[in-house]
């Protein structure tokens, strides 16, 4: 029989040992230090699949730390394994890609460490339950995200995407540190199954501050309204370090934490309409910028976004089913995506799209396997995006939930139908102007988006045991199992899947006709001209960030350097604490 | 004015104390500084006998001042010997000069 303890520990620390081991091995030795990223990975992420085996619900691992912090708790149910297994194998895949795209890279020591660091970190976010531990690593994720996406550190746009990460990641951060403090502050503890099985107990106006505090922090580490400007910059990562940040390790964190909490905050007035209404606005907004950006891998970054609105909207819909599962079918067709559009511009050499164009014939493999990822994107059946946006879209009509946001969302998979065929049209078909050279694709590549090709395919069969082992671990969410046969006949028999199918049948159609709609272009011309300055948000988001950045460069001169002057700020603080002690405080 | 011996020993341990705090704020010579740490310690070597005699555990106070004075002794060498290193590589003994991260 099986043992769960040890997987856990493998699967959080072995991607930690290889970020130490690829690091110490120098980066004069470049070949082994792929090997060994490679085989560091793949071991993290066999642990977390047989975990799927051995799941338990509660707390299995703990370490004593003393008072302060609670004792450091690790704990297997459905939620964590879910993700932590897209995190290791999206992870593993991208680090085998990694091996053909970074090939003759400089640094590799760094960026492996960091990817490796990164997996580790998301493995622990997902596979704790101590609410302080949580943050820390939520930390720690910010941190990985903002030295890969200034990878590339001597180009000032990749430090520029890279400190902008940082900060409105940490901006929500402090929403979860408030949570952890109020929950601290009045249970004497950071257990999270505690506090979800109490939170009845806890004093109202408390809870308030907890959930706004979390969906804040949620916000900002996926990407939502009003911080969604973070993740298109951050398109200046290498394309396997986007793949990682957009399905496996940090943008699924923010759904991971609403969904965890949801049973907690779900009573409380005004939340979850709150929560749907930041989804709604998300995946609206971003599937409009989609819509007219013209850099390949911003229109995927907007489509993220915009995916990552329909889960937020599930789980405030009470979906959180429906979310987790568009959230594995998301990492798969997004990690694709991602992959395919870096093959593209490896090959390449360029990211606009309208210098590429009819790339399909020569690279067949390549617009294949976009293909698929494109269709799951935009839900046409039977890819795994398909089963899932529909499931979310069922939620969002039961449970009471408002039928406008409902409509919103449903307008919005039409309009990422048509975003993904301009996307695929302008980059696979139609005529190109310039002539550009193309690279050969390598074999680990081929690999990984052979693999990631396979899941897109599949995933979707995996439904039984997933709600299975959600029902059976979480019992605080009232997961019901859904089997294979279920959830087809819902779908498939639900009428509101039709009207999905034809919106976004129609969204496909206005791509090919858009000739003739040019009066409707004509009146989406001014909306198109909002989209591409981001509706003001950008203003606001650097106007946050020119505001930190100002408070580090005044607060600079308190750092002398000189002994003089530390001696002397001593001496003050020591006479502040004297007269403090003093008053009798 | 009359003193009383306890009153002279506390200005004595205030005054080396004050001197040697003095001496490190303003300095920016390497060796001013080991010396002025060598005058603020003897000022609280003074303290913990003071404090000993005046907890009528004599013993104690002298003993805890012993390992003081090992201790202070290691300090003033290894801060001496940085003194030397830092003349070498470069030049100066102004702390201003070492700082070569600052802009």
């Amino acid at each position: 029989m099986m043992q769960i303890e040890p997987l856990v520990l493998i699967s959080l620390i072995i991607p930690w040992v290889g970020a130490l081991a690829v690091w110490l091995i120098g980066d004069n030795y470049s070949k082994i230090q792929h090997l060994l990223a490679v085989i560091f990975s793949v071991i993290a992420a066999v642990a977390s699949i047989m975990m799927l085996w051995v799941y338990k619900s509660g707390t299995i691992l703990s370490f004593p730390v003393g008072n302060a912090f609670g004792d450091f708790t690790f704990t297997t149910d459905g939620l964590g394994i879910y993700l932590s297994i897209i995190a290791t194998v999206i992870g593993a895949l991208a680090i085998i890609f990694s091996v053909d795209y970074m090939r003759g890279s400089d640094q590799l020591g760094r960026y492996y460490s960091f990817v490796l660091l990164f997996i580790g970190a998301m493995e622990g976010l997902v596979l704790t339950s101590n609410l302080f531990l949580m943050f820390s690593f939520w930390e720690i994720t910010a941190l990985c995200s903002y030295a890969l996406i200034s990878f590339y550190n001597d180009d000032p746009k990749a430090v520029a995407g890279g400190m902008k990460a940082l900060i409105m990641t940490q901006v929500g951060g402090v929403g979860l540190l408030l949570s952890a403090v109020l929950v601290y502050a009045f249970s004497g503890s950071f257990d999270i199954n505690l506090f979800l099985s109490n939170s009845a107990l806890f004093p109202k106006n408390v809870l308030i501050w907890m959930a706004y505090g979390m969906l804040i922090a949620a916000a900002a580490k996926s990407a939502q309204f009003p911080f969604q400007t973070w993740l298109p910059d951050a398109m200046e990562a290498p394309s396997p370090i986007s793949a990682l940040i957009h399905a496996a390790t940090m943008v699924n964190g923010g759904v991971y934490l609403l969904a965890r909490f949801y049973p907690a905050f779900k009573e409380i007035p005004g939340w979850t309409l709150s929560v749907m209404l930041v989804g709604m606005l998300s995946a609206l907004m971003a599937a409009i910028m989609a819509l007219v950006a013209n850099d390949l891998k911003r229109v995927l970054a907007y489509s993220t976004v915009s995916q990552l609105g329909y889960m937020v909207y599930a789980v405030g819909a009470g979906g959180i089913l429906a979310s987790q599962f568009h959230l594995l079918s998301h990492s798969f067709f997004k990690a694709l995506l991602f992959l395919a559009a870096g093959a593209i511009i490896h090959s390449v050499g360029t990211r606009d799209m309208r210098e590429m164009g009819s790339l399909g014939k020569e690279m067949p493999f390549v617009r294949f396997i976009f293909l698929i990822g494109a269709f799951a994107l935009a839900g046409v059946p039977i890819f795994n995006g398909f089963w899932s946006k529909e499931l979310i879209l069922e939620a969002g009509l039961s449970h009471g939930n408002p039928l406008w946001i409902y409509i919103i969302m449903l307008f919005v998979a039409g309009l990422t139908a048509l975003y993904t065929t301009r996307c695929v049209w302008m980059v696979f078909y139609g005529d190109r102007e310039k002539e550009l050279h193309i690279h050969p694709v390598g074999k680990n590549m081929k690999f990984s988006l052979s693999f990631l090709g396979a899941g897109v395919a599949t995933t979707w069969l995996l439904i039984a045991p997933f709600s299975e082992m959600m029902r059976k671990s979480l019992p605080i969410h009232a997961i019901e199992t859904l089997s294979l046969q279920l959830m087809v006949r819902e779908v498939v028999f639900a009428p509101a899947t039709w009207i999905a199918l034809a919106v976004i049948g129609l969204g496909i159609m206005t791509w090919f006709g858009r000739d003739s709609l040019d009066r409707i272009q004509k009146a989406y011309q001014p909306i198109a001209f909002v989209a591409e300055k981001s509706f003001g948000f950008e203003r606001i988001n650097k106007f946050i960030i020119e505001t930190t950045n100002s408070a580090g460069e005044s607060l600079r001169d308190l750092q002398t350097g000189k002994i003089n002057w530390n001696v002397f700020y001593i001496l003050i603080a020591l006479i502040i604490v004297f007269a403090l002690l003093g008053t009798g405080a | 004015m009359n003193l009383s011996p306890a009153m002279i020993v506390f200005l004595a341990v205030i005054g080396l104390f004050g001197i040697g705090l003095y001496c490190l704020l303003i300095t920016r010579n390497l060796i001013r500084v080991v010396i002025a740490l060598q005058i603020m310690v003897k000022g609280a070597m003074l303290a913990l006998i003071f404090t000993g005699q005046l907890n009528s555990q004599p013993s104690l106070g002298q003993s805890m001042a012993l390992t003081v004075i090992v201790a202070d002794t290691i300090l003033a060498v290894i801060g001496l010997a940085l003194a030397v290193q830092v003349k070498r590589h470069v030049g100066s003994l102004d702390l201003k000069d070492l700082s070569s991260l600052k802009r």
